[in-house]
């Protein structure tokens, strides 16, 4: 195992150089660059700008432009953003724990509800209540998420009032008080719910067709031939065989969830790395939005591997290598 | 009795009893198909949306109109005169959502066939080649499948400064392909293992003709559905790309657009009429062409009886 993970990782080097030139190119394929538009204002003079791009090193030759971006990358340094003008690291940083913790909010929902769903319909399949939930998912998996996200907001903090409708803490709150724990969890719910709830169509799914296929197994006639409850048969032998490969389904999702979360988090304007994706696209911020167009490739990357390591684990048949 | 009934029938007279004629697996699968009442309710409701949308001019107004503002008729509540109330510009709702049907369908639909083609071709010549070919393609969609779809889209979309929808269908078709190529390419692979293919193949048929002809017909129903897979989720990429601004331009109306409005909370929270309509229309279009893609994976399937 940990000889394949590091093979995998060992292979990875060269995807993630090519991913660099993929990015580098794309953004310098962009029209304008971030001195076009996004200069002060009140000096609009030509020799000036040309003075700037000169400095920011943007006349140099493509390849001297990669080759010192890359070191930078390599180091862990992705330059400065032109618009906030701090180091993009420092600005990921204080972005990505927002993230991290919509992210997480949202497995824990998809995880909750798909895991009450799933047992529910696997126990009772083709109950009323099994037909219920499928009639859940299937509307779960056709809205769109910024429709889900708009009709959330309209009930959920326009109507009802319960929760705000953006941002990610109230204004005036101190770090570190409860008050502030507090604003933080209200402004996440929202979002974390859209995201979350919307994705257990797959995971109760799977979840209930192994439970169904697992209670006509031998193992599970053979627990109601000694006598064992019903319930128990269901809660201890037949869940716990049939939660594990749900597990596997984890490492495909961390990278969905940044990946869902730059419209999740548009919408709600919370201030995370998808939101601050968008606004760098728009401001031609390219420091910004290539360092996360990278960061989200690596993760898939990352993801991919641990989904499979994580197979392997679950199911010691398959052998990796 | 019987045998008396046989001997006085002399064969010329009766008329041979014919066997009972053995189903193609197409018409066994619509046979199948056409008795799933939800894929068939489905399939009339979409039906009715893109009609709808097809007739959007004819029905209402010229596209033209529709961009029109109309000062006097702002925010209208709906009414006999407008079915759905006007937007904040004046602009006709109803009008809006058919006019924007036809716009978001006709991309979809586009991206759709777009993909499914560059996913079939990739795939058939992969799993039929076999070797460094399906090598060097497959190593290809894998370094492809790393982009994470919606941020590149982005990245891609932002490049073209003449943001048209010929662009769009040509962003979102590069970065969605590579998921119908792995699955056609499993198919082909299996396919190709079949007497028939060996005997083309022994008989002089060209690696074209071969795939052409004789594999793709029979892997032909997973490319349906998966086409089906497909249509429904580039209604939704099309939709949440021009919801962010990062889709159709903003002057052509879509349902992503008109999504768009909602994003002002005064919209959202006291103008429920030009929201509500494209994401309704929206939902249940996805939610249906979901439902034809089940009914449809079910009618393909001969192991299943419903």
């Amino acid at each position: 195992m940990l000889q394949y993970t590091i093979r995998r990782l060992i292979g990875m080097i060269p995807i993630i150089f090519l991913i660099s030139v993929v990015v580098f190119s794309l953004a310098k394929l962009m029209p304008g660059d971030a001195l076009s538009g996004k200069i002060d204002p009140l000096n609009s003079d030509p020799e000036y700008i040309e003075e700037m791009r000169d400095k920011m090193g943007l006349n140099d030759p493509i390849p001297v432009q990669y080759v010192r971006w890359m070191s930078g990358v390599v180091q862990g340094d992705f330059g400065d953003s032109f618009v906030h003008k701090r180091p993009v690291m420092e600005l990921i940083g204080d972005r990505l724990p927002n993230t991290i913790i919509l992210g997480i909010a949202a497995l824990l929902i998809t995880y909750l509800l798909a895991f009450l769903m799933g047992r529910y319909s696997g126990r009772f399949a083709y109950s009323v209540g099994d037909y219920l939930i499928s009639a859940f998912n299937y509307l779960a998996l056709a809205i769109p998420s910024f429709v889900a996200a708009l009709v959330a907001i309209y009930v959920f903090a326009i109507n009802l009032g319960w929760v705000p409708a953006s941002g990610s803490i109230g204004s005036g709150v101190e770090p570190g008080t409860l008050d502030y724990y507090l604003s933080k969890a209200k402004h996440t719910v929202l979002p974390a719910l859209v995201l979350g709830a919307m994705a257990t169509a797959a995971y109760t799914q799977f979840l209930r067709n192994d439970m169904i296929e697992s209670s006509r197994k031998d193992y599970v006639r053979t627990a109601r031939a000694k006598g064992t409850k019903e319930s128990a048969i269901y809660n201890k032998h037949i869940l716990r065989n049939s939660i594990i490969p749900i597990v596997t389904l984890l490492g495909f999702d961390i990278a969905n969830l940044f990946g869902g979360a730059i419209i999740t988090e548009t919408i709600f304007t919370y201030p995370g790395i998808g939101y601050l994706f968008v606004e760098s696209v728009n401001a031609r911020d390219y420091s910004v939005m290539m360092a996360i167009a990278m960061m989200l490739t690596i993760l898939t990357l990352i993801g991919n591997l641990i989904a499979d390591l994580l197979y392997g684990l679950v199911d010691p048949r398959i052998r990796l290598s | 009795m019987e045998p008396s009934i046989s001997q006085q029938t002399s064969p010329g007279l009766v008329e041979p009893v014919k066997p009972p004629k053995s189903q193609s697996p197409w018409a066994l699968a619509r046979r199948k198909f056409l008795r799933n009442k939800i894929a068939m309710v489905s399939l009339v409701f979409l039906l009715i949306v893109c009609a709808m949308s097809i007739l959007a001019e004819p029905l209402t107004m010229p596209v033209e109109e529709t961009a029109k503002i109309n000062l006097t008729q702002m925010s209208k509540e709906p009414s006999a005169e407008h079915y759905f109330g006007t937007d904040k510009s004046g602009r006709d709702v109803f009008a809006r959502t058919l006019h924007g049907g036809k716009t978001s369908l006709l991309l979809a639909f586009s991206i759709t066939i777009s993909v499914i083609t560059i996913g079939t071709l990739v795939g058939a010549t992969a799993g039929y080649f076999g070797g460094w070919v399906d090598n060097a393609l497959m190593r290809f969609t894998d370094f492809m499948m790393n982009f994470p779809f919606l941020l590149f889209v982005i990245v891609l979309k932002s490049i073209f400064i003449e943001s048209s929808t010929g662009t769009l269908i040509f962003v979102i078709s590069v970065l969605s392909w590579t998921g119908t190529a792995r699955l056609v390419r499993s198919k082909v692979m299996a396919e190709k293992e079949n007497e028939y293919i060996m005997s083309a193949v022994s008989i002089g048929c060209s690696a074209p003709k071969t795939i052409f002809k004789h594999l793709l017909p029979n892997v032909m129903s997973t490319i349906i559905v998966q086409a089906t897979i497909t249509l429904a989720a580039m209604i939704v990429a099309e939709t949440g790309l021009s919801f962010l601004g990062f889709g159709v331009p903003i002057n052509i109306p879509t349902w992503g657009n008109m999504l768009q409005e909602a994003r002002s909370p005064d919209v959202l929270t006291s103008k429920w009429w030009i929201w509500i309509p494209p994401a309704a229309v929206l939902t249940f279009t996805i939610l249906s062409i979901n439902f034809i893609g089940e009914g449809l994976k079910d009618a393909f399937n001969p192991k299943s009886n419903r």
